[in-house]
């Protein structure tokens, strides 16, 4: 696994504070001030706050995402970019596509052939893992236990599991999601983003 | 012995979702009776049930309920661990799915007895549905007078958060749970005896109980029928009292969760879950994939107790249980074991930063046929340098497993790296490998 070792990897620029342009919508603003009365500091929304800036720029936590983020919760745009990048669901490296699948090859999926569940949907989109098709639907990636081994091989899509999958499930799965129009990317942040918030906070 | 469905009982049943529900089936007796008793009651109550950890380390909770200052200074603070990653362990992911009350009931408990203001709930970011379901019954648990202001006329004000974890497994390490909580890059922090314990100063430098998924819904049988009654179940092991959730996975006819009384011999276990599929058994990984495996003999006497298990060789763990039929390469297994704690090392330290790495890359090129004469030793004087040494726990769960697997199957090693292919060379094997590793078996 020599991509594990890579040193010095190309890291986007920070926008200067000056070329700041905040995206954040009129609900975002508000689900973030209902964050904080969650917490007793500031800081501590951060996680939540990256996960709004998820959904609100299209699954990918770019640098402009990241510092409307710092902007936000006044910190400084290094310390929320190191605690972006320190998680692997937030997409800090490129812009995913509309569907991210993401497959677990950790051991009880291995053990239940989740490697050639990969080979498969590698084979299908023509990408590999980790790589985006070039129109921009899906992206692949391996992922490491997502705790549904009963479920083995398992798959991760938006927010939804899929599983056990076989490879007949996996081209019924394709076909749904390249009809769909929202993105399970989105999804998946605005559900997290929701759960965060209760009943009384969340937007009518 | 069969199951003993206690934190599981109703958890088939969707009404038991809803507080109507809940409430039907006896829900929040506990909580109505602990409520009548003074504060040290109720942990002395915990105390009497034995109750350890479920997460993993198995420490008594009562110790940690009952770390918390009496005479109240400061905000206290309360934790749920939900941030399940242990590969082989989905025990936490069902009780809050299908058993939300419980884990609500169960923290409203331990606020009570240790005057906690506020409780969190870190959930895996992953687990999105285990989070919709806590978010509708903690809801409904406001609108009802089960959180907030007054709970139940106890003078106990109490709000209850849900926390996203964003991917990653060091996060369900306690201290690195905090940091990650206060809005910080999930790395561990320095513990007792060189820093106060979190009763002390946890999350926000304020006391701060932190217990796992299944020790808050456990908490909630022991109040309302008694530490003196839970201490029957699991009364023959020499430590282990009540019931523990194992999650059966990997090779078997019905993989799930089974709740189980401590003292239940493994193979009962694997009964339960149908058996064997695909072959007869090999391996068993009783605990998740930090703790050591068992050889089929083992797993013969084996008793799922903290203890017992512990004199058979492994750990009761997080209740991961995967069993491995006789296809399965414990080469290619334990490359993987070592490819997860690789991976989710969070680069603190540095025997488990570089050691995990060296790991992988020794059995990656076992694995791709080139071991070297020597790598087992290498291997396994690498384990002794990362076991007891790193920051945190995750160091000694990435050492165990290698090492343990090399105890148990040495010729498997041996073979690999004498012939360059496994030892295991069964179509089966083949199917379950990496594509990259495919020629350390015979093609069909």
């Amino acid at each position: 696994m020599s991509e594990l070792i890579q040193l010095g990897a190309q890291r986007p620029k920070a926008p200067a504070p000056d070329q700041l342009e905040l995206r954040f919508s009129d609900k975002a603003i508000a689900e973030l001030d209902a964050l904080r009365t969650h917490y007793p500091t500031e800081k501590a929304c951060i996680l939540p706050g990256l996960w709004i800036a998820q959904r609100e720029y299209d699954g990918y936590l770019s640098p402009a995402a990241i510092a409307e983020v710092a902007h936000r919760l006044h910190r400084s745009y290094a310390e929320v970019e190191g605690v972006a990048t320190f998680y692997s669901m937030y997409t800090t490296a490129h812009q995913p596509g509309r569907h991210m699948i993401e497959v677990c090859t950790c051991l009880s999926c291995h053990m239940c052939g989740a490697y050639r569940i990969a080979d498969y949907l590698e084979a299908k989109l023509g990408v590999k893992l980790g790589e985006t098709t070039p129109d921009g639907v899906f992206t692949i990636h391996e992922v490491e236990c997502l705790d549904a081994c009963d479920r083995a091989p398992v798959l991760q899509v938006g927010d939804q599991y899929v599983g056990p999958v076989t490879e007949a499930d996996i081209d019924a799965l394709l076909d749904r999601l390249r009809n769909e129009d929202s993105s399970a990317v989105v999804q998946l942040a605005d559900s997290i983003v929701q759960v965060h918030l209760r009943d009384t906070e969340r937007a009518k | 012995m069969a199951e003993y469905k206690l934190l599981l009982e109703h958890s088939h049943e969707p009404e038991f979702r809803t507080l109507h529900g809940y409430l039907a089936r006896g829900g929040y007796a506990a909580l109505n009776r602990a409520k009548g008793m003074e504060r040290q009651a109720i942990i002395d109550e915990v105390k009497t049930s034995g109750l350890r950890g479920r997460g993993g380390a198995g420490f008594p909770t009562w110790i940690k309920w009952n770390g918390i200052e009496k005479e109240k200074t400061r905000p206290h603070y309360l934790i749920c661990n939900a941030d399940e990653g242990e590969p082989g362990t989905f025990k936490d992911k069902q009780l809050m799915e299908t058993t939300p009350f419980l884990v609500i009931e169960g923290m409203t408990i331990a606020a009570l007895a240790t005057q906690a203001d506020a409780g969190y709930i870190y959930i895996r970011g992953e687990f999105v549905d285990a989070a919709k379901s806590l978010r509708a019954a903690i809801d409904e648990a406001y609108a009802h007078g089960y959180l907030g202001q007054n709970i139940l006329g106890t003078g106990l004000n109490f709000d209850l958060y849900i926390h996203m974890g964003a991917g990653s497994y060091e996060c369900g390490e306690e201290s690195a749970l905090m940091s990650s909580l206060m809005g910080e890059r999930g790395m561990p922090r320095l513990k007792f005896p060189h820093a106060p314990l979190p009763t002390v100063a946890g999350v926000w430098d304020q006391p701060t109980i932190i217990n796992n998924v299944e020790t808050y819904a456990a908490a909630v049988p022991i109040l309302a029928k008694g530490g003196e009654w839970y201490v029957t179940l699991g009364a023959n092991t020499k430590n282990s009292r009540g019931t523990k959730i194992f999650s059966v996975s990997a090779h078997v006819n019905k993989p799930g969760n089974y709740e189980i009384e401590f003292g239940t011999p493994l193979m009962e276990l694997l009964d339960l879950a149908g058996g064997m599929k695909g072959g007869a058994l090999k391996a068993c990984v009783p605990g998740g994939s930090s703790v050591p495996m068992l050889n089929a003999e083992d797993c013969q006497n084996a008793i799922l107790a903290y203890e017992e298990l512990w004199e058979t060789g492994s750990m009761v763990g997080s209740g991961g249980c995967m069993f491995l039929n006789e296809h399965t390469c414990i080469v290619s297994y334990t490359w993987r074991t070592a490819q997860f704690y690789a991976m989710e090392s969070c680069g603190k330290c540095t025997p488990c930063r570089e050691g995990t790495k060296w790991m992988l890359q020794i059995l990656e090129r076992i694995l791709r046929g080139n071991g070297q004469p020597g790598d087992m030793d290498l291997l396994m004087e690498i384990t002794k340098q990362i076991d007891g040494r790193s920051f945190c726990g995750l160091g000694d769960a990435a050492a165990w497993p290698v090492a343990g697997a090399i105890k148990k199957f040495p010729e498997e090693f041996e073979y690999f790296i004498k012939n360059g292919r496994s030892m295991v060379d069964t179509p089966e094997a083949r199917a379950m490998a990496p594509r990259w590793a495919q020629r350390a078996f015979s093609a069909v």
